[in-house]
């Protein structure tokens, strides 16, 4: 018995760079060697999928990309999946960048499912209007006055010649808005500033960690569901029936996770050992 | 400090005015945004009203905070061991409030600095708080009285992309080991980078944020950790000043405000579903 | 005197009054003012201070080359970094056909080349690394050592396992099994009493056996037992109810400091 206390004892002290080599091991394997897990949409995915769903067909909805290469794991398998949904049910898209990197990331993910899966036409099925600095305050522009804010698109071209901008003039003439957000500005900032006061409806797709702070949001009404981190979108992608990267990704996610709850576990059960052997020791 | 009877007068002229501007037809008030206007004019008020008292001597208990008492403490282990103070003012720039705290704070931390002639490194990601942040550093060790130790580099610019900044401080904690690393700003995902990283040299770590994602991970990986307003009301704290003093206790008791009007909403609409008032609560609050 | 005190703190009054206060106005210039171009002057300030950030790197940095300080291999990336993320934003466009400005993120220019080999890797590096760093800070810090941090150990072990595939397999009735043995756990360090136990465990197990076979072992029922449901709840209800408390109270102290600054009481930005 002492044995295994001992062993434990050994385990529960473990320098942090074998806890990196194993996590690193176990993130690894399962992407080399895939696992096919079942996976079960959650209720506030659902609700992103209905509310996409029952749009009628030709909608125009506005899609704002606010990520970055860093949270690109979570938010760009969202929006590739949203995109694809979206087109499929032919509806028009309009994109706009809250972060300079989302530009790139929209040019990515277009280039994707605009032009290679679904072949459509840039300026008729979809426009990218680009990024623009100012935080909030494009969102502010964008609820009053589209079109101050962007005279051109981001390929360079007059935003009056482009055939599906014709009657976007204010965020009112959306149908609908979905944000993939990362952080500041992101989702937070449509709600408070174009979603709530103009009532048009909106869902979100965000990291993980932001999920706790849109949660309020949902609850209330104010976002139709959201898409929490790569578990999300992998649950997004198998009610759209299209398996992508967050489906891929979630065998290494829950491998890691139990492997972060074991090494919890025994952390804790080191920590006992060594708190009664300390009271042996002191005679208790 | 405005002597009592003016600020009646003021008071009264202001609530006058407004009278007289509503009953004119209030041009160009936004009439579905007055609840909130009195909310905001009576909050203000019990925050000016609590101010006031404080200044005028009254004495205002405020709990003890660990992590603004262990400022001090660690501000003295750095002199101790002989190594810097690492300041971190968050990731965002002049126009958020948690940054404009963030300065606050430094500036207390840099007096506690040139007072015991510590060594402190602050290094930023935007450049309007790199100016902020020396102003800020330069008072306080003008006002301490070693102004030979300020120099402008102790505060510079690193980079404004998030990871580059925590790479770039990361390298800094790694190669000059301070032995107290405080982080007071907005965090977003690099501060858990910067907590272990911090953790993994042994020193000693207070962070305050109101990023509420990021405060479970200042909690795990920080000595001490200012949790939401605590971070806000460290000047108040740090200084010791009356008005600012005051303004906490004001914070407080508009918390009790909304708590009242909560419950009492929460009653008022029981038994509205009930059917016993006519009154529904959300349509009043709900303009 | 005037310059360094009454007038920065009247600026801040007359802004601080203006922009609270012009949210409650539908007078178009005002409200121009506050929507528009409040923002847009603090952005174009910001934009024109990043040459001060911007020079103040480059110079610590060649200090630190010319008077070869500790590590100033390293410096001459950073300053190679900045050079060339100039060039390619302002010299050489790398594609001829588009033109500046839609440069950074067209095809074939070399901004877009910067950004596709160099920032987005090293970005998605820096992120991935936090997912060793949870693993280590939730190793070490995770332990049982009062009330309040058992419950953060078992939600946040709930919603771990409750977020993934993984916890869908996981069958209820495990969870009700583990139930049972650790209230078994809990009975016997407040009775001290093996006779109490030893009856509450196997009673326990019987009842969840019996209740299993009756139910034909469904997965997901009961479904407060089963982690994704479990874990659903705990972000829905006490996390939202945690949530909206400290939005309120860090927007009373945001309420709070920013009043501060406009009435004038706080005045650390002067020095004072």
């Amino acid at each position: 018995m002492d044995l295994i206390f001992n062993i434990i004892l050994k385990l529960g002290k473990v320098d942090r760079r074998w806890i990196f080599l194993t996590i690193a091991f176990v993130v690894l394997i399962p992407l080399m060697y895939p696992l096919s897990m079942p996976i079960r949409a959650t209720a506030t995915t659902q609700q992103v999928y209905d509310a996409i769903e029952s749009l009628p067909s030709g909608s125009k909805v506005l899609l704002s990309c606010e990520y970055s290469p860093s949270t690109k794991p979570e938010i760009h398998p969202m929006v590739v999946s949203f995109l694809r949904h979206c087109f499929k049910n032919g509806h028009k898209i309009y994109i706009t960048c809250l972060w300079p990197d989302g530009q790139f990331m929209a040019e990515e993910a277009l280039e994707e499912v605009a032009e290679k899966e679904f072949d459509l036409t840039y300026g008729e099925d979809y426009v990218l209007l680009g990024f623009r600095p100012g935080n909030e305050a494009v969102v502010k522009g964008i609820v009053s006055d589209l079109r101050k804010l962007y005279t051109i698109d981001a390929r360079g071209t007059k935003v009056t010649e482009i055939p599906m901008m014709e009657g976007i003039n204010r965020f009112e003439d959306f149908d609908f808005l979905f944000s993939g957000s990362a952080g500041y500005p992101g989702s937070i900032e449509w709600v408070q500033y174009a979603s709530d006061p103009t009532n048009i409806p909106m869902s979100t797709g965000t990291t993980s960690i932001q999920v706790n702070e849109i949660m309020p949001y949902v609850q209330a009404g104010q976002v139709q569901g959201i898409l929490a981190g790569m578990p999300g979108a992998a649950e997004y992608e198998k009610l759209i029936d299209h398996p992508g990267i967050g489906t891929s990704g979630m065998d290494a996610q829950s491998v890691a996770h139990v492997v972060i709850v074991l090494f919890i576990i025994l952390g804790n059960l080191g920590y006992f050992i060594e708190r009664r052997r300390e009271k042996q020791d002191r005679g208790y | 400090m405005m002597k009592d009877k003016n600020f009646l007068y003021g008071s009264i002229g202001f609530i006058f005015s407004f009278l007289v501007y509503w009953f004119l037809g209030h041009p160009y008030f936004i009439t579905e945004r007055f609840l909130m206007f009195v909310a905001i004019v009576g909050f203000g008020g019990i925050l000016i009203f609590y101010t006031r008292m404080a200044q005028r001597g009254e004495d205002i208990f405020l709990r003890t905070i660990p992590g603004l008492k262990a400022v001090e403490e660690a501000v003295g282990r750095s002199t101790e061991m002989g190594k810097p103070v690492l300041f971190v003012p968050g990731i965002q720039d002049m126009d958020q409030v948690e940054t404009v705290a963030g300065v606050i704070v430094l500036g207390h931390v840099s007096k506690m600095t040139a007072r015991y002639e510590t060594p402190l490194n602050v290094p930023v990601s935007r450049a309007i708080v790199m100016k902020a942040a020396r102003e800020a550093c330069k008072e306080s060790y003008l006002v301490e009285g070693r102004p030979d130790m300020f120099h402008e580099d102790m505060v510079h610019y690193v980079t404004d992309e998030q990871f580059a900044y925590a790479a770039g401080v990361n390298g800094i904690m790694v190669r000059e080991k301070p032995a107290a690393c405080i982080y007071m700003g907005k965090f977003y995902a690099e501060s858990l980078i910067l907590a272990e990283t911090g953790n993994s040299i042994g020193a000693i770590q207070i962070a305050g944020t109101a990023s509420q994602a990021q405060i479970p991970f200042f909690v795990t990986a920080c000595d001490y950790t200012l949790i939401g307003e605590e971070f806000f009301a460290a000047s108040a704290y740090l200084s010791g000043k009356p008005e600012l003093v005051g303004g906490v206790k004001g914070q407080d008791m508009i918390k009790l405000t909304i708590i009242v009007i909560l419950i009492v909403s929460l009653f008022l609409r029981l038994a509205f579903d009930l059917n016993l008032v006519n009154i529904n609560i959300l349509d009043i609050l709900s303009t | 005197m005037l310059w360094k005190r009454q007038i920065p703190i009247l600026i801040v009054t007359v802004i601080g009054f203006l922009t609270l206060f012009g949210w409650f106005t539908d007078q178009p210039q005002i409200k121009s003012f506050v929507d528009d171009d409040a923002t847009q002057w603090f952005d174009i300030l910001a934009s024109f201070a990043i040459f001060l950030g911007g020079f103040n790197l480059l110079k610590l940095q060649t200090q630190k080359i010319l008077r070869k300080q500790e590590g100033w291999e390293y410096s001459i990336f950073a300053v190679a970094g900045i050079f060339f993320a100039l060039v390619a934003g302002f010299i050489i466009k790398g594609n001829p056909d588009v033109a500046w400005g839609t440069h950074v993120s067209a095809k074939g220019t070399v901004f877009k080349w910067m950004f596709t080999y160099m920032v987005a890797p090293m970005q998605a590096t820096m992120f991935a690394l936090l997912a060793f760093y949870v693993a280590s800070a939730s190793y070490r810090a995770f332990r049982i050592r009062n009330f309040e941090a058992t419950l953060l150990l078992v939600s946040g072990i709930i919603i771990m396992l409750g977020r993934v595939p993984l916890g869908s397999a996981i069958s209820s009735w495990f969870c009700l099994y583990l139930f049972v043995l650790f209230s078994g756990i809990l009975i016997n360090s407040f009775f001290k009493n093996k006779q109490y136990t030893a009856i509450f465990v196997i009673g326990g197990i019987v009842l969840v056996t019996v209740s299993g076979m009756f139910m034909g072992w469904p997965v997901d029922k009961p479904g407060v037992f089963y982690l994704p449901y479990l874990q659903e709840w705990i972000y829905k209800y006490p996390n939202v109810a945690g949530a909206r408390s400290i939005m309120i109270g860090i927007g009373l102290g945001i309420f709070s400091t920013s009043i501060r600054y406009v009435l004038g009481i706080e005045k650390s930005y002067i020095g004072e």
